[in-house]
């Protein structure tokens, strides 16, 4: 075994340990190199979101000086190519859309009308194909025609090229610098497959008065979905939690009553289903999830691991703390109005609060935005492995 | 709506199963399940591009 596998083992070893509630030899530190790099390398946010063999040659070079445990990933999120193929109306990018430095905006509409909820419910694959892609794409409104056909060829292309490019990179960086990633799969809250791109935020709460039942339905008939969609990505592993970025369920967009109803009996079906099939969730709790702690401990032991972004972090500690994995500790704003002292500080007392039985891990508490500073995000690294020895 | 455009909703991972398009083959002289297993993949590539546009 080399120098670099021995990383990877060691690494591996911290983050699984976490996962499971234990104690490893240190607390484990989950990194991203977001989009505030961009500033620091002399690009455009453009050239990282559209050049992947520049944005991947970036963290490459980045890598070797960062001591860390989990790689979040690199600064471009989206392919915008892929989107350009179908005349994608759900994003703006950098230099199509908005100013080539300014990050991207989610182009949200009810993209599925009110109409629509008794055909997507019947065959929802169907209905997305057959209705969702014509109106979240303009290559795709006359559907059998010249351009619809060769825009549909060009998407799945660019999807499957991405999907190769960023898995040898993936490759390159475990290979080359003992690289951990965080997971594999991409799932979401049923609520927020419907909230987020089909009926839009504005739809979906109105939904919740005058088609409840439908919205129901529709949580329930996108959930079996949702639990394939956090492994098929993933080539059907394991070992690492899926990714599910997690919207509408932040306290206050529902009211806890809502939030019974509508909003957590399908996130927990999916969780119980991916933890059936051995899964587990990053239940990334973007914003405040404190009111509803008590429900998210009905799971199962080990299911998700629990971000804590602006939840408070002391009762999520008290009543997830011991049964699920707690991430998270820094705040994204701290990144960008902190100094590095203040940023070991912090850190320091995040481990003194929530990292003393193990079962937690280090990072950001929600993705860290474009204007956050090199050095107070490199001083959160060099702090915890100043204090987080165990 | 005529036989072949009825709803199949089809599973999860699954965009239009093998079932439906073996009995359209009809007669099947060779291995089916070597034709059957790299329909399957395919067919799940293309469920994870479709469903990926619904999970943004």
């Amino acid at each position: 075994m080399n120098e670099k596998e021995m990383l990877y083992q060691k690494r591996l070893e911290r983050y699984t340990t976490a996962m499971d509630c234990g104690k490893p030899d240190m607390v484990p530190v989950a990194f991203g190199i977001g989009e505030w790099i961009v500033k620091y390398t002399g690009t455009t946010l453009q050239e990282i979101y559209y050049d992947l063999d520049k944005s991947n040659r970036i963290v490459s070079e980045m890598l070797p000086g960062l001591d860390f445990d989990i790689f979040k990933g690199g600064p471009s999120l989206w392919w915008p190519p892929m989107f350009d193929a179908l005349g994608s109306k759900l994003y703006k990018f950098p230099g199509m859309g908005v100013d080539e430095n300014s990050t991207f905006q989610f182009n949200e509409q009810e993209y599925m009308k009110a109409d629509d909820y008794d055909e997507f419910i019947a065959s929802p694959t169907e209905w997305l194909v057959n209705h969702y892609l014509p109106n979240i794409s303009t290559e795709l409104e006359n559907p059998g025609s010249y351009r619809s056909t060769i825009a549909l060829i060009k998407g799945a292309a660019a999807f499957a090229m991405q999907g190769g490019i960023m898995g040898a990179a993936w490759a390159k960086w475990t290979v080359e610098h003992g690289i951990v990633g965080q997971g594999t799969g991409f799932t979401k809250a049923p609520f927020d497959t419907l909230g987020d791109a089909l009926r839009g935020m504005k739809g979906v709460l109105l939904d919740l008065r005058r088609r409840p039942d439908k919205v129901l339905a529709a949580c329930d008939a996108i959930t079996p979905h949702n639990v394939n969609c956090s492994l098929a990505g993933a080539g059907a592993d394991t070992r690492f939690p899926c990714f599910a970025p997690l919207h509408r369920g932040a306290y206050p967009f529902l009211n806890p009553k809502q939030w019974d109803t509508f909003y957590w009996p399908s996130l927990k079906a999916t969780i119980e289903g991916m933890w059936a099939k051995g899964k587990r969730m990053l239940f990334y709790a973007e914003g405040d999830w404190t009111p509803y702690l008590e429900k998210i401990a009905e799971l199962p032991d080990k299911s998700i691991i629990f971000q804590i972004d602006t939840t408070d972090p002391k009762k999520a500690k008290e009543i997830l703390g011991g049964r699920f994995c707690l991430q998270g500790g820094v705040p994204t704003t701290l990144l960008t109005y902190g100094t590095p002292e203040k940023v070991k500080e912090h850190v320091k007392r995040t481990f003194d609060e929530l990292a003393c039985d193990g079962g937690f891990i280090l990072d950001t508490g929600g993705v860290v935005m474009g204007d956050a500073k090199k050095e107070n995000a490199l001083a959160m690294i060099e702090a915890a492995r100043e204090y987080g020895v165990y | 709506m005529s036989e072949k455009e009825k709803l199949l909703n089809p599973d999860p991972g699954v965009c239009l199963p093998w079932k439906v398009k073996v009995e359209e083959i009809g007669e099947f002289p060779g291995n089916e399940e070597i034709a059957k297993k790299e329909w399957e993949k395919l067919d799940d590539f293309a469920y994870n591009f479709i469903w990926f546009w619904a999970q943004r």
